[in-house]
């Protein structure tokens, strides 16, 4: 065994000492931090970082929670078979050296638990159908990005315009890296900031009907109240560009409605369940759960437009291959 | 014992290759156009979404040109008490990459070290013993 799999094995052991430690599992002689009004204490550094996959590997059907062994066993082969070194000279080797800049899941913490998937229901945990009118726009999106995508800044993704990313919610999914959340709190509001890519959501809790502030906005309209000690969200007024990860072309409706519960579990834990209902964009609603775990601050800024270079180089890069086959057949285009 | 995680969970990153980034790397850089390059810094941008270290390269002409390297966002860096300060200007970097895809002087740094062949920031961290 080489010493590099031997770090890795030994290291599978730790985190699997690690995710032993279900989310319902809590100190029964821990007691919920409160504000000074009396509120569940929220406010801090929290990271989604997790190896949880969004959706569950089809093969495990209705399986919502490994055992111990298993989940060692997925990391050990996870690890081993789609995370290992990239080879030079192919495309998967164009890339900067990321454990240098510790970019990856694991960077800052860790999701503490068994699940196979963040949707947990339906109960296959992988999302639901998509509608007719969502699967011909997202047929239609690729299509059209086939064609012009690069043309311009214009026709680039959101992310890489540094307008939104696809993860940021609600309901807020993991993104793999820059993990951070920093929730502030008063007794009238509860603000979430964004490490990626510095968005706030700032939720009023005056059990006011979101409706009322009806600007449809990228991350839609949010009011909060609490149930006994779980903050509910309910948010709508989406503006009908925001996308879910993997569905570029079937964004999340006007009509969206999503409503998110934050519980404070222990020190170190806020559960984070969420429900999507969508009936433009999916046959029935979905959920999903994961928990946000403690970190120290603070956040840094992301400011992205300030050295998005890279929008810049990847058309110029196109430019010049059409100019050097311009120069090569003395045509243009296809 | 949270700090025995947090230093476990630290090395297992240096194993990690995730596909999340700004943009996909391939759109930007050439893998026909693979470079090795040493060079003197002569700047530090950690910056989002991605970092950039600026080079200075003697060609095969002798004549000193400078290169861009890009990198990773910096936020995880300064978790860790990073700073563009880390990487002194005037320091040797040997780096392996691909060129952008315009033949400008700019490079993705696949692997970058210091020319004494220290890893630039985190790799290779080993697994730290268990506690007592």
């Amino acid at each position: 065994m080489s010493n590099k799999r031997l770090t890795v094995v030994t290291t599978m052991t730790a985190v699997g000492i690690l995710m032993n430690a279900p989310l319902a599992a809590q100190n029964e002689t821990w007691q919920m931090p409160r504000t000074s009004w009396g509120a569940p204490l929220i406010q801090g550094y929290w990271s989604n970082a997790t190896m949880v996959p969004m959706q569950r590997p089809a093969d495990l059907g209705s399986k919502e929670f490994y055992s111990l062994e298993e989940l060692q066993e997925n990391l050990r082969r996870e690890f081993e078979d789609e995370y290992g070194e990239t080879e030079a000279g192919t495309a998967a080797d164009v890339h900067y050296q990321f454990d240098d800049y510790m970019m990856n899941k694991t960077a800052d913490n860790i999701t503490r638990n068994l699940r196979t998937s963040i949707i947990y229901a339906p109960a296959n945990g992988r999302y639901p159908v998509l509608t007719a009118a969502a699967q011909a726009s997202m047929a239609d999106y690729n299509a059209w990005r086939a064609e012009h995508q690069w043309e311009s800044a214009k026709t680039r993704s959101q992310s890489e315009r540094c307008l939104i990313w696809d993860q940021e919610g609600p309901p807020i999914l993991p993104l793999g890296y820059n993990s951070t959340y920093q929730f502030m709190q008063t007794e009238d509001y509860v603000i979430i900031q964004l490490e990626m890519i510095h968005d706030v959501r700032i939720i009023p809790l005056d059990g006011g009907d979101p409706a009322e502030n009806s600007l449809p906005q990228w991350l839609g309209n949010s009011r909060g109240h609490w149930e006994g000690d779980t903050l509910v969200v309910e948010t709508i007024g989406y503006s009908g560009r925001t996308n879910m990860p993997g569905l570029r072309g079937a964004p999340m409706s006007t009509d969206a409605k999503v409503v998110e519960r934050f519980t404070r579990i222990d020190d170190n834990t806020i559960d984070y369940d969420f429900t999507v209902s969508d009936p433009t964009v999916w046959e029935s609603d979905w959920s999903g759960n994961y928990p946000f775990n403690a970190i120290d601050g603070p956040m840094f800024e992301y400011a992205c437009h300030e050295g998005n270079y890279g929008i810049v180089n990847i058309l110029s890069g196109v430019r010049r291959e059409e100019l050097d086959a311009y120069e090569a057949t003395g045509k243009i285009g296809d | 014992m949270k700090r025995f995680f947090a230093l476990c969970l630290f090395s297992l990153s240096a194993y990690i290759v995730q596909a999340h980034a700004h943009h996909a790397f391939a759109q930007e850089f050439s893998v026909e156009l693979p470079v090795t390059l040493s060079g003197r810094v002569t700047k530090v941008e950690l910056i989002n979404p991605h970092s950039w270290i600026h080079i200075a390269v003697v060609n095969d002409e002798g004549v000193e040109v400078n290169w861009m390297i890009e990198g990773g966002s910096p936020n995880s860096l300064f978790r860790q008490g990073i700073t563009r300060d880390t990487i002194p200007i005037g320091a040797e970097l040997e780096v392996f990459g691909y060129q952008a895809r315009d033949r400008s002087n700019k490079a993705v740094g696949r692997d970058i070290s210091f020319s004494d062949g220290t890893p630039l920031f985190f790799r290779g961290t080993q697994v730290p013993d268990a506690p007592q």
